[in-house]
């Protein structure tokens, strides 16, 4: 990557940022900054970030839903593939990125999920990989179960997949969540609903595959990561 | 092209993704030797939320300089004498008192820039990270004249300086949410 790494990173444009705090998400009304935030100019430290993260952070966990070879998870089995790019389009090769989920009954395989749905022996619903040179990326895994959040208000949350992508600069560090077209519960997701913008709102769910092209092995879906930053001189036609 | 929108991380980031020694600096991998080229401190602190509660499950991530204020990227136009075996980004999580630790060396300044560290937080509750910097007290003419401090009214600077402590490290606190004067402050960059 090197000498092209996105070097101009322009404030998002209006609708893109989640509205917070958020409503409908008590626990924003305590954790999101009251003050306003203070408008930086980035500079050397923010444009820059980890190069090669892969070595400090393992990769290659791409097989979610048959970790033990001959003991596949339970659930619809499905496949998460896409692109990394930035503002222009470009592929981010050697990004770093990260998923984790619930399993097929909505359930996650951490200390802190305490509900009674069950965990299956065969999912633990996470891994990393690293972006080959054209940006790609691609699990294996389970479409994971929706899931109430606890609190007063009934709210469940759709089943979505969480993303953690670190690219060529700290700038470009994104945390976002992807959803399944057509989902009923998504326009009741206070966390999906946060987007103001319809249109950023649609880019976060993924687009099915025809299962003409992918054969009777699992469904497909494709979803393009698109982080911030551009070339710092644009392109002239 | 527009860039996706951020989430919250939610409160299960998997355990695993953690692993001792991510929160690091000096180390370009798990197993590779600490680099010495510099002063080895320890950052040290709670991220708390409103009212000064923990904010558990929290996680940080740390970015910074090395110690001659140079970093490993082709936007630094001295990437090529950058510290080859300091790597200068780390992650930690908080404990149940909502505290974290990163092991670094002090960086050095940069450009018009006083020695400082990005931190970035995530959290539940938090929909996207929140961005801060920590600076160093006994850099005193540095920070008179760093441009980022200045952006921040007066009486909120105190909140970005670590404490030394008496054991070779600082303690910086992170109040996520509180008045004026206890928040930290936090940047859009
Ligand atoms: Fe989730």
């Amino acid at each position: 990557m090197a000498e092209d790494a996105p070097a101009r990173f322009d404030p998002l444009p209006p609708g893109i940022a989640p509205i917070v705090p958020t409503p409908g998400y008590p626990s924003t009304f305590t954790h999101t900054p009251s003050q306003p935030l203070i408008r930086r100019p980035p500079g050397r430290g923010e444009i820059t970030g980890p190069l090669a993260l892969h070595r400090k952070l393992p990769c290659g966990e791409a097989n979610l839903a048959e970790p033990i070879p001959g003991r596949p998870a339970v659930g619809q089995l499905i496949h998460i593939a896409g692109q990394v790019l930035d503002e222009d389009g470009r592929p981010i090769p050697d990004a770093v990125v990260e998923l984790w989920q619930a399993n097929a009954a909505g359930r996650y395989a951490h200390a802190s999920d305490t509900r009674s749905a069950p965990l299956d022996p065969n999912f633990i619903g996470q891994g990393r990989v690293r972006t080959d040179a054209e940006g790609r990326y691609g699990f294996f895994t389970m479409r994971p179960g929706a899931y109430p959040v606890p609190g007063e208000a009934v709210w469940w949350r759709p089943p979505h997949l969480h993303f953690c992508v670190l690219g060529p600069a700290s700038l470009s560090r994104l945390v976002t969540q992807m959803f399944f077209p057509g989902d009923p519960l998504n326009p009741l997701d206070h966390i999906f609903m946060a987007v103001p913008d319809a249109a950023a709102r649609e880019r976060l769910i993924a687009r099915p595959l025809p299962p003409s092209e992918i054969g009777s092995g699992w469904l497909g879906y494709r979803h393009d990561i698109l982080l911030r930053g551009r070339r710092a001189t644009p392109v002239l036609a | 092209m527009t860039p996706l929108s951020s989430h919250t991380v939610g409160p299960f980031f998997p355990e695993a993704f953690i692993r001792e020694g991510d929160n690091d600096l000096t180390r370009t991998t798990t197993d590779a030797p600490p680099s010495r080229r510099g002063t080895p401190i320890r950052l040290n602190g709670r991220v708390l939320r409103e009212g000064g509660l923990p904010c558990i499950n929290a996680i940080l991530e740390a970015w910074q300089a090395d110690a001659a204020g140079r970093f490993h990227h082709p936007a630094d136009p001295e990437e090529a004498q950058a510290d080859p075996e300091f790597l200068g980004w780390g992650r930690a999580r908080t404990d149940a008192e909502g505290r974290y630790e990163f092991h670094t060396l002090l960086p050095g300044a940069f450009l018009d820039r006083a020695p400082h560290v990005n931190l970035l937080v995530m959290a539940s509750g938090l929909m996207q990270p929140v961005a801060t910097t920590l600076f160093f007290p006994e850099f005193a003419a540095a920070n008179a004249t760093d441009p980022v401090l200045a952006l921040v009214p007066p009486s909120r600077r105190p909140r970005l300086f670590a404490t030394p402590d008496n054991a070779g490290g600082y303690r910086f606190d992170i109040r996520l949410r509180g008045s004026a004067d206890e928040e930290t402050p936090f940047f859009e960059d």
